[in-house]
């Protein structure tokens, strides 16, 4: 009851925090410099479809009056259409997701597992030869610009060796049928490599220096002697106690992770020209598509904050003190 | 925090033990060593640099100085496509990154030691505010909300800066306010208010010197991203096209097929730069843990 | 079958500090016969730990046995090969920690912890591991329907009763109590040491119990090991012991504490100054800087141990005159002065 309370009050407060972020966007788009209605009326667009985004947007009506309108549009999920693609611009954001949730999920996935396993192992070898060194070029993976790191490896291994493709999600003139078809296809899996390397290589510092020192805490903790005492076996202290426990925030810590990816996405999708929302947000704050940008923008923020959410719900679900009152 | 750095009387004496410097990790070591010489690089880069880094040069045979190796016709590093001097680019690149990473840690660290000074020290409705706001900022996806922002402004490098002073101050209050926190439920503070010292007395004598290193801590960390933050909002073209930076020499590369072309030279050098500034960042904050979290040191 | 179940002769433990190493356990000989409760005592830093500790031969990183036996069965674990120590951890020598909350795992329930012993220790089926559980909570009073909870649903005293039951599990010869109930409060403490003395006496188990506290060992132990600076400063029967102490240490301790049992005869009256620091000890007796009684001898030569009576022995150079030691020992003038 009290966890469903707590859930319930988090969700409120996350939902307040999006309403926030929805109103600083709507004013950003309207208080900008020029005419106010460059945010949905493109000067190209025909006389009718003008009046009647006027009349969809009430652009016509007083600020406050516009504010509701947006936000009961909002709610409908009606983000106006888009400058460039003449077509609505929930659509064009929809039919993009999977591709930057794709990316954003095999990256982060395969930064997990790399980095859960690889702190353990420099957690338990604490001292040696091996941390000293690997300490440092993980903090230099963290340094590294993600797009720079794009950049050295489709020169290297895409423009130089020619084991990957250059950019996009297919090749040219190849067609999958349907989208499962796409994204199962062999040709969809060589194009996501090199993105879904760089974004991994560059996160993967994260759950490694959280899951290392997670562990040089637990290990300190009386739980694990007492399994020692036991005369269990080392790989079971290790593995089933220490790493148990030290893996309860790391695994909190991927949703927190996925908000992060996204804004590296930004960048990474603009190198490998992957179609996802991140590089849709540039092109279309670019080519001032504010529709558009504005759309993509709102997207990202609506799956951060759902991200923060699930951490905590997350979070209480593995933590037995917390699920178990 | 250390109980002696706590016990230690005079602000000044507090300020200079906080700013101590961790000489004797050797990272620590290293990266002020290459802070220095970033610093010295910018500070003296017109002098070190041959060229202006914008000028289009030309090969003693008059024709267009593009897209030359390193050591071709005495460039160090070559040329761009455009026959401007990569070397000289580099040099007054620095100026850039050091100039928005200071000012960008500066409003971050400010920005967050003052709001989480107040909302820990004043708590009440003052606290619940700046942590809603706090609450908000976090759910904002910060290089989106940079590239909008630069849909609206002048293309500038101070946008990057603004942007952060904005947004980043989050991590920094938050972290700020449960230290204030702390101290404040500590004897002394109770005690001077006892005592009847005013609240600016107290927040200046007894709680600013003990999260001075703190902020310190967090500014170093902005440095890092706000270099990092400014070379990807360059790279996306959104910088100023007129101040040279190594986030903008990267776009230029990158835009200039050098990936293809397999100029390493062009596009490699920028970012070592960038991983050197922002990795020497890392290293002292890790050697200053060491001395401000002795508990977190192995 | 031999009467002693372990011996302990001449143990010396150490931690390394730097390059040097500090000897927390210098010379330690004690025995602990079958089915009795053997109480080590002293203040904190004594040593007591570090030989309940060294028993299990899971010690701190920088600490190690660096000499003396501890024969426990005939065979001298100090020596023992890890592979068969840890053979007898557990099934032989169990554990009951001072702060149960810590010592289990917090994200798992009470019975896979039960169970991981039982299976992987003991090598019951699923099904012997289940009976057994049961029955091991009902030993130690917890309804079997709380094997589902989580550590932290039980309070301090349940969980210092899973801590019992987890002792008990592959019935072991001996259990090592390490301040087993110095967290809880007084009345849980008596129902925890009544509940750890039936279960021994009807097992027939020995238990080392480890505390600081002079009145918990009076309460429930057979015999008494009293360690001072990482020596044994008096061992005996808990009853001679305790009425006639002959080392002035143990005179001073338990004039220290209050009777658990209830009425505390006369004042409490601390022992003044502290353990001495373990790097530079004293040459003599090590309890002599804080001793009313000590002579120019006892500075400068380490006291034998002497016998008085049967099983009855104390380290100091004036056992002889233990009659006149209690008689001033029980003044607080005499602990004052000093």
């Amino acid at each position: 009851m009290y966890q469903l309370k707590a859930a319930v009050g988090r969700t409120l407060q996350l939902g307040l925090v999006l309403w926030a972020v929805v109103t600083i966007l709507f004013l950003m788009f309207r208080l900008m410099p020029g005419n106010p209605m460059a945010a949905y009326i493109d000067p190209t667009f025909t006389e009718e479809q003008q009046l009647a985004l006027m009349a969809q947007f009430g652009l016509d009506k007083p600020l406050w009056e516009q504010y509701f309108i947006y936000l009961a549009n909002l709610v409908q999920g009606e983000l106006g259409q888009s400058f460039r693609y003449r077509e609505p611009v929930a659509e064009r954001i929809l039919a993009l997701l999977p591709n930057t949730l794709i990316l954003t999920f095999t990256s982060l996935i395969i930064a997990y597992v790399f980095g859960v396993l690889a702190g353990a192992y420099l957690a338990w070898r604490r001292g040696s030869a091996v941390e000293q060194a690997a300490i440092p070029v993980v903090l230099t993976t963290r340094a590294m610009p993600e797009f720079w790191l794009g950049m050295v490896l489709l020169a290297i291994f895409s423009f130089w060796l020619g084991w990957f493709p250059a950019g996009g999600t297919r090749s040219a003139g190849t067609d999958h049928g349907s989208l499962l078809g796409l994204y199962t296809s062999s040709d969809f899996l060589s194009h996501l490599a090199l993105p879904a390397l760089t974004l991994a290589i560059y996160s993967q510092g994260l759950p490694l220096l959280l899951m290392r020192s997670n562990m040089l805490d637990v290990m300190k903790e009386d739980f694990v002697t007492m399994a020692r005492i036991k005369g269990l076996s080392n790989w079971t202290v290790v593995v089933r106690h220490a790493a148990r426990n030290a893996l309860l925030p790391v695994m909190t810590s991927f949703a927190i992770a996925v908000g992060y990816q996204l804004q590296g996405n930004v960048v990474v999708e603009s190198v490998f020209s992957w179609p996802g929302l991140g590089r849709e947000l540039v092109n279309a704050v670019s080519a001032s598509d504010y529709p558009l940008a504005q759309g993509a923008f709102l997207m990202i923020a609506i799956v951060v904050i759902l991200m923060n959410l699930i951490a905590d719900l997350l979070y209480a679900l593995l933590d037995p003190r917390v699920t178990h009152v | 925090m250390s109980e002696t750095a706590i016990a230690r009387p005079g602000l000044v004496s507090r300020l200079f033990g906080a700013l101590r410097l961790p000489t004797n990790d050797p990272f620590a070591v290293a990266g002020l060593v290459i802070y220095a010489v970033f610093v010295l690089t910018a500070i003296f880069a017109d002098q070190i640099a041959p060229y202006d880094p914008t000028e289009i040069l030309y090969t003693e045979e008059f024709d267009l100085a593009a897209d030359l190796r390193p050591g071709e016709q005495g460039f160090v590093l070559g040329t761009t496509s455009l026959g401007r001097d990569i070397f000289s680019q580099i040099v007054h690149g620095s100026r850039s990154a050091l100039l928005i990473g200071v000012t960008a840690a500066l409003m971050v660290a400010l920005i967050g030691s003052i709001v989480g000074l107040v909302s820990g020290y004043f708590g009440g409705w003052v606290d619940a505010l700046l942590m809603r706001l706090a609450d908000i900022a976090f759910g904002i996806p910060f290089l989106p909300f940079v590239i909008v922002l630069a849909a609206f402004l002048e293309p500038s490098i101070w946008n990057v800066v603004f942007a952060m002073a904005l947004v980043l101050w989050r991590d920094t209050g938050r972290v700020i306010r449960s230290q204030v926190l702390t101290l404040r439920s500590r004897g002394y503070v109770e005690a001077a208010r006892v005592a009847g010292s005013s609240n600016l007395r107290i927040i200046m004598r007894h709680i600013a010197p003990n999260i001075l290193p703190l902020s310190f801590l967090y500014g170093s960390i902005a440095i890092g991203w706000a270099i990092l933050t400014e070379a990807s909002i360059s790279f996306l073209g959104f910088g100023d096209p007129s101040q040279i930076s190594w986030g903008y020499m990267l776009q230029d590369a990158f835009a200039s097929q050098a990936l293809a072309k397999q100029a390493y030279y062009w596009f490699v050098p920028p970012g070592i730069c960038i991983i050197l500034v922002v990795s020497a960042g890392f290293f002292i904050t890790r050697g200053y843990e060491n001395i401000l979290f002795p508990k977190l040191g192995r | 079958m031999n009467e002693i179940l372990l011996s302990v002769r001449d143990l010396e433990v150490g931690y390394k500090v730097g390059r040097r190493i500090i000897h927390a356990v210098d010379g330690a000989s004690f025995d602990v016969p079958r089915g009795a409760i053997v109480g080590l005592v002293g203040e904190s830093g004594c040593g007591k730990t570090t030989v309940a500790r060294a028993l299990t031969r899971v010690i701190a990183d920088n600490a190690l046995i660096t000499g003396g036996q501890m024969l426990f069965d005939g065979r001298d674990i100090a020596a023992l090969p890890e592979r068969e120590m840890n053979r007898l951890r557990w099934r032989d020598i169990a554990f009951i920690p001072q702060s149960a909350m810590n010592s289990l795992d917090p994200v798992y329930t009470v019975e896979y912890q039960l169970n991981e012993v039982l299976r992987r220790r003991g090598g019951l089926s699923a099904r012997q591991a289940r009976l057994r559980s049961e029955e091991l909570f009902e030993m130690v009073g917890i309804e079997p329907g709380r094997l589902r909870d989580f550590p932290h649903q039980f309070s301090g005293g349940m969980r210092q009763r899973v801590a019992i039951a987890l002792a008990l599990a592959l019935n072991p010869k001996l259990i090592i109590a390490d301040e087993p109930v110095t967290a809880l409060d007084v009345i849980v403490q008596r129902q925890i040491l009544d509940q750890l003395r039936e279960l021994q006496s009807q097992l027939g188990i020995s238990v080392i119990l480890v505390t600081h506290d002079i009145s918990v060992v009076a309460y429930v132990c057979d015999r008494v090991v009293v360690m001072y600076a990482g020596r044994v400063a008096e061992a005996g029967p808990m009853a001679a012991t305790i009425t006639r102490p002959a080392h002035p240490y143990t005179i001073g301790l338990r004039n220290a504490f209050p009777d658990l049992q209830g009425a505390a005869d006369g004042m409490l009256v601390p022992i003044e100054g502290a353990p001495p620091s373990l790097v530079e000890p004293p040459p003599g007796c090590r309890f002599a800087p804080r001793c009313p009684f000590a002579l120019e001898r006892c500075r400068l030569e380490v006291p034998e141990t002497h016998v008085l009576a049967d099983g009855h022995s104390a380290a100091c150079h004036r056992s002889g005159e233990a009659d006149m030691l209690r008689a001033e020992g029980s003044k607080t003038q005499t602990w004052l002065s000093a």
